[in-house]
């Protein structure tokens, strides 16, 4: 989702700082302040959290600060649906994410094996879908109320 | 009033202690295998894990399998359970469908661990954001007296996941709410067995995410004060943090 909404953005964005942390500037304001608060947030440390917290608000506001602390709850919910009922991958997300998660490293993950690898045609098909991703899911999901 | 953050020392949406209250309020219910006792049980147990001994050195293990004494517990939940909210809450990314295949095989069928999954993740959401807050977590709900109903919905089956889900053409009349644009993505009909586990994932989403119509129209923020990148960076390190692949 990062790399579909910087490219509607037309933003350039390093998305390797998913995986390796603030060791990579994203090119994302305040992206070293929010990726020190999500992973220290997913520790014991009361302190180093208040720190981390006090940073995002320093660059990016309190407002900021707490909705990027409502990404962090939301995701510890999400990871663990996604692990505790081994679901695979959507296919179409499997097609056109299959380069991206070489790239990040991510098919290590023991959950890896449960989604099977898209066939070259799925992968083709992808590839030549990919600039009109954007539009596609925005027309998939237009009729529903949040 | 629960979940009153009028004394926080940071300005809150009004719309996130509303779902907060709405699934505390839930939890309290009795559900489709459990009753409200066990399942604010599971929110107790699923705080003991974070500083339960046995939980640290499984994590710490090489394996997740083996004798790593017993969890730190402060209710009458049978020992299973104790260990599936434990895992959940500490050890998510090495569950597996061998793991789920001895949980049945000690008589906990999946309906009944897809309930247990739902409240556990709710409540692990709802802390979270009140650690990174920096708030005091909020007491237990109140559990409400009563049976479970003993719902399956009709339109569950093999989906490719390790238990029964509900996919959107198969949806009866009673679960339509679920999928409202008729389509929807794994993790969101992954708990679909309970379809409350699914309006308890729709509600937090909402507040601590962004609404449904929101989440595939990539740039869309709903406003919030983070854009759509910022909101997906916090979410793919986490995810990635997790070890999690979905």
């Amino acid at each position: 989702m990062l790399s579909l909404s910087a490219r509607t953005h037309g933003d350039t964005v390093d998305i390797n700082g998913v995986v390796a942390g603030d060791e990579v500037a994203t090119g994302i304001p305040g992206d070293r302040a929010l990726l020190a608060f999500a992973e220290v947030c997913l520790g014991e440390d009361a302190a180093a959290i208040a720190g981390a917290r006090g940073q995002v608000m320093e660059e990016l506001g309190e407002a900021a600060m707490v909705d990027a602390a409502c990404i962090v709850a939301n995701f510890q919910r999400m990871v663990r649906i996604a692990d505790g009922t081994g679901i695979p991958l959507d296919p179409q997300m499997a097609a056109v994410t299959a380069g991206l998660r070489k790239d990040l490293g991510i098919n290590g993950y023991s959950a890896a094996s449960l989604t099977p690898e898209p066939g070259w045609a799925a992968r083709l098909l992808a590839r030549l879908m990919k600039p009109f991703l954007p539009a596609m899911m925005r027309r998939r999901t237009a009729p529903q109320k949040g | 009033m629960s979940f009153d953050y009028t004394g926080s020392a940071y300005a809150i949406r009004d719309d996130i202690p509303d779902a907060h209250r709405e699934i505390w309020r839930n939890i309290g219910q009795p559900g489709n295998w459990w009753r409200g006792e066990d399942r604010v049980a599971f929110v107790e147990e699923s705080r003991n894990a974070r500083s339960c001994r046995a939980c640290e050195k499984r994590a710490a293990a090489l394996s997740p399998e083996g004798d790593f004494g017993p969890h730190h517990t402060t209710t009458n939940l049978p020992e299973l359970v104790v260990d599936i909210v434990h895992r959940l809450t500490t050890d998510p990314a090495r569950l597996s469908r061998t793991w789920l295949d001895k949980v049945n095989a000690g008589g906990i069928t999946d309906e009944a661990y897809v309930e247990i999954l739902g409240v556990v993740v709710a409540a692990i959401s709802i802390d979270a954001l009140h650690r990174a807050l920096g708030l005091p977590l909020e007491p237990l709900p109140v559990p409400v007296a009563g049976k479970p109903s003993g719902y399956r919905p009709p339109g569950a089956a093999d989906s490719g996941a390790w238990v029964h889900t509900v996919q959107p053409e198969n949806a009866s009349e009673a679960e339509a709410d679920l999928y409202p644009g008729g389509r929807a993505g794994n993790v969101i009909s992954a708990m679909s067995l309970v379809p409350d586990s699914v309006r308890m994932l729709k509600t937090l989403s909402r507040s601590h995410y962004l609404p449904m119509r929101c989440i595939m129209t990539p740039g869309d923020n709903a406003g919030r004060a983070i854009s759509r990148n910022q909101i997906e960076l916090v979410a793919g390190r986490i995810s990635s943090l997790s070890d999690c692949f979905y």
